[in-house]
């Protein structure tokens, strides 16, 4: 019964790509070979905010783990204003970008959402005050239940350093940062047709009228911001070798590395690129099943990384504490990220925010880590998984 | 900031000098009459406005005179009254920045806020200023008169010292009556516009081009309602755009207590020119509702009708003073900003796709 619905899924898949195989020749739109556009002999790209952007954040995340900083100092790098000595980075000081104003801010799904928007913020700002607060004081002490402190992994492994319920805070803001900042910005944001489309952006693509003092258009822009986001701390963005940040970056690469979703990275850079040329090629149809192709590739990235760690967490959660620890504090983090996926069908997250929600509240639920069931990591991985279209045993592996 | 605007208009006119090129001579496609709508809106609504905004503020002057005058507890009493009144009224004219408003740039005269106090009382201790000069443009209007009527002092023996004993009570008076001369100035000089050949010229542009009275006063009418209405009243003060909630900027900071009644009136005028209802009276015209409603829109108009009476009621459960909102509980302000930002886009996408109008304006969302 599963295979033939497979099998009709596949047909089905082989129908609608013919589809777009057709339209893809009629209107002459073929990506290039690496992301590489160019007018009148210069680069049309850029996106070095968006690079800032995920410098910033990989400073923060490591300085969450020096617990010598005190709340404002991790609060300037979070809100950075322009010209405050908030980085060891001079470049990054003299920014007038910041994390804090991106997260959670996307236009589709918080424009007019700043209630929701402002409550998640306060959640990224949760995590710090309580990492100074709770678990820098108690560095040099073993975390117990209720005990915030250090724990170290069976056989000598890496010390971890957790607030009393064994989530490791600084894991939670990383991955949370993941779906919050680079995931919303993408796939909510610099992709949408609201943003590509905004104002008179269309007609002035259509025309070649490029922003000021700049050789690109608006729309060919915001495409390349969503691009940075991904791809921004590559050495060469061009041609992007994956692993260069702790972000999304890192984590497609994760996914694309496992069998069962080898192709992924790929998938994503060839709708990026072709999505890209599309708009060189005023072809906004194909840009848009492009920015839908992104959507859910990402989506199931996010998706398939939650479920990754509930379950490995899972396995060691009766022999070495730590080691699950960890990882269920990176499913943590990816699972608060999946508010910010989208379906390319609803344009909403694959899964209700409230059941989202319910998740983080089941982790957290009593002791925690400490007290977490087996079980109960089974079926928020089993939920997951059927709704983001993949199985459990995909994902663990 | 300069160099900003300077990029804004040069954008802006590319904008307008390609559109302008795509629409065609005339460009309208449908059989609205759009030059009853103009003749609806100046006649019925922007030109009594303005009128019965003009007599609000000669009242004003002329309690600020009498104060001048004899500062004591009953004319301080009956100037901020009549302060309160103009400031109403004004959230009926705030939008109509048109023609002479829009040539003076009269809001800069009226009602920028945060107020600086450094500068009102530099000028005050100067003797001397300069009301056109851009660095006064947040040292005067209503925001000017809130802090001299309300934040000068503690209590009202306090405030009224300033203008009796204190060594500089003279320049204190002279600066209120300065700043309201200016605002008098100003409307005099639109409402003689508007009453001279400006409104035939108004109402019989009616054309879709960019500079056609009827594009401009649509976008006028967005960019109102987007920027001093949403972000200026609600999302600034509420931290929407800032690493924290910033309730010291929201309107009437001073007196406090009226920042929900004064935003509440901009969006009942904000309502009134969407369906077109005279200023002075129940009955309605030609207007964007009736505009969509000849396009088939009917959908539209239920949309943008409800969405607004949803704000609405989301702001009247707020505090009559939005400075203890934000203080007390934030979210009930953000969520009147997220249901105000819902017509946003009604008005901004949707209204104006039917109306086959493109936006004037730009977001600079700063990256």
């Amino acid at each position: 019964m599963k295979r033939i619905f497979l099998s009709m899924l596949a047909v089905s898949v082989l129908v609608f790509s013919s589809c777009s195989k057709d339209d893809t020749p009629t209107t002459g739109v073929t990506a290039p070979a690496t992301y590489k556009f160019e007018r009148a002999g210069s680069s049309t790209v850029s996106f070095s905010g968006q690079t800032t952007r995920i410098l910033m954040a990989e400073e923060l995340v490591s300085a969450l783990k020096d617990p010598l900083k005190t709340t404002e100092a991790l609060n300037g790098m979070f809100a950075h204003a322009e010209g405050v000595n908030d980085f060891p980075d001079a470049d990054l000081n003299a920014s007038s970008k910041n994390i804090h104003s991106k997260t959670a801010a996307s236009k589709d799904y918080f424009s007019s959402n700043t209630t929701e928007a402002n409550a998640i913020k306060a959640k990224f700002e949760a995590w710090i005050t309580a990492q100074v607060d709770e678990v820098f004081p108690n560095w040099d002490v073993d975390a117990e239940v209720g005990v915030a402190g250090k724990i170290q992994e069976a056989g000598g492994g890496s010390t971890r350093y957790v607030n009393g319920k064994g989530l490791e805070l600084n894991q939670a803001f990383a991955k949370s940062l993941i779906g919050g900042l680079m995931t919303d910005q993408i796939l909510n944001n610099y992709l949408s047709v609201s943003v590509l489309d905004e104002a008179s952006n269309v007609s002035d693509n259509d025309n070649d009228v490029l922003i000021t003092d700049k050789n690109y258009t608006t729309m060919e822009h915001k495409w390349d911001e969503a691009y940075g986001y991904l791809y921004g701390a590559e050495v060469d963005a061009t041609i992007p070798v994956l692993g260069a940040d702790s972000f999304l970056n890192k984590y497609v690469n994760s996914v694309d590395s496992d069998d069962d979703f080898a192709g992924i990275a790929n998938d994503i850079y060839e709708a990026f690129k072709l999505g890209r040329a599309a708009i060189v090629a005023k072809d906004y149809e194909v840009r848009d099943a492009q920015a839908n192709i992104i959507r859910e590739a990402v989506s199931k990235v996010i998706a398939i990384r939650a479920v990754y760690y509930l379950q490995t967490g899972k396995e060691s959660l009766s022999t070495d504490k730590a080691a699950a620890f960890h990882d269920l504090s990176e499913g943590f983090g990816f699972i608060q990220s999946l508010r910010f996926t989208r379906s390319a069908s609803t344009n909403q997250p694959h899964l209700p925010v409230a059941e989202i929600e319910a998740f983080l509240g089941v982790l957290m639920d009593g002791n925690g880590f400490w007290s977490v069931s087996a079980d109960a990591l089974d079926q928020i991985s089993t939920r997951i998984a059927s709704v983001y279209g993949f199985t459990v045993a995909e994902a663990a592996n | 900031m300069f160099k900003k605007i300077a990029t804004l208009l040069i954008v802006s006119i590319v904008i307008i000098s390609c559109s302008g090129s795509s629409d065609g001579p005339s460009g309208t496609t449908d059989n609205f009459d759009r030059e009853a709508m103009l003749s609806n809106l100046a006649n019925n609504i922007i030109v009594p406005a303005f009128a019965d905004f003009k007599t609000k503020i000669e009242g004003l002057k002329s309690s600020a005179e009498t104060f001048s005058q004899t500062p004591d507890q009953t004319n301080l009493d009956a100037l901020r009254q009549a302060w309160f009144n103009a400031y109403k009224t004004w959230q009926h004219v705030a939008m109509f920045e048109i023609g002479k408003a829009e040539e003076l740039q009269f809001v800069y005269f009226f009602n920028i806020y945060p107020l600086t106090v450094a500068d009102v009382e530099t000028n005050i201790a100067n003797g001397t200023y300069d009301l056109n000069h851009v660095n006064n443009h947040d040292a005067q209007g209503f925001p000017a008169l809130d802090y001299l009527l309300y934040g000068i002092g503690a209590n009202d023996t306090e405030i009224l010292v300033k203008y009796t004993t204190d060594a500089n009570a003279a320049n204190y008076k002279k600066y209120i009556t300065d700043i309201v001369a200016k605002m008098d100035e100003i409307i005099e000089a639109i409402v003689n516009d508007w009453n001279g050949a400006y409104k035939n010229s108004f109402i019989t542009s009616s054309g879709n081009t960019a500079t056609s009275s009827l594009n401009k006063f649509v976008n006028d009418y967005i960019f109102y309602y987007e920027k001093r209405l949403r972000a200026n009243k609600f999302g600034i003060p509420a931290g929407n755009f800032s690493t924290n909630s910033l309730p010291e900027k929201v309107e009437a900071f001073y007196k406090q207590n009226i920042s929900k009644e004064l935003a509440l009136e901009a969006l009942t005028a904000v309502q009134n020119v969407f369906t077109g209802k005279a200023y002075n009276g129940s009955t309605t015209g030609e207007s964007f509702k009736t505009y969509l409603e000849n396009l088939g829109r009917n959908d539209l108009v239920t949309l943008i009708t409800n969405q607004f009476n949803t704000a609405k009621a989301q702001i009247n459960t707020l505090d009559n003073n939005f400075y203890q909102q934000i203080n007390t509980d934030n979210n009930q302000m953000t969520m009147a900003y997220d249901e105000l930002q819902k017509a946003v886009v009604l008005l901004k996408v949707d209204m104006l796709q039917a109306f086959n109008v493109s936006v004037d304006y730009v977001d600079a969302d700063g990256d």
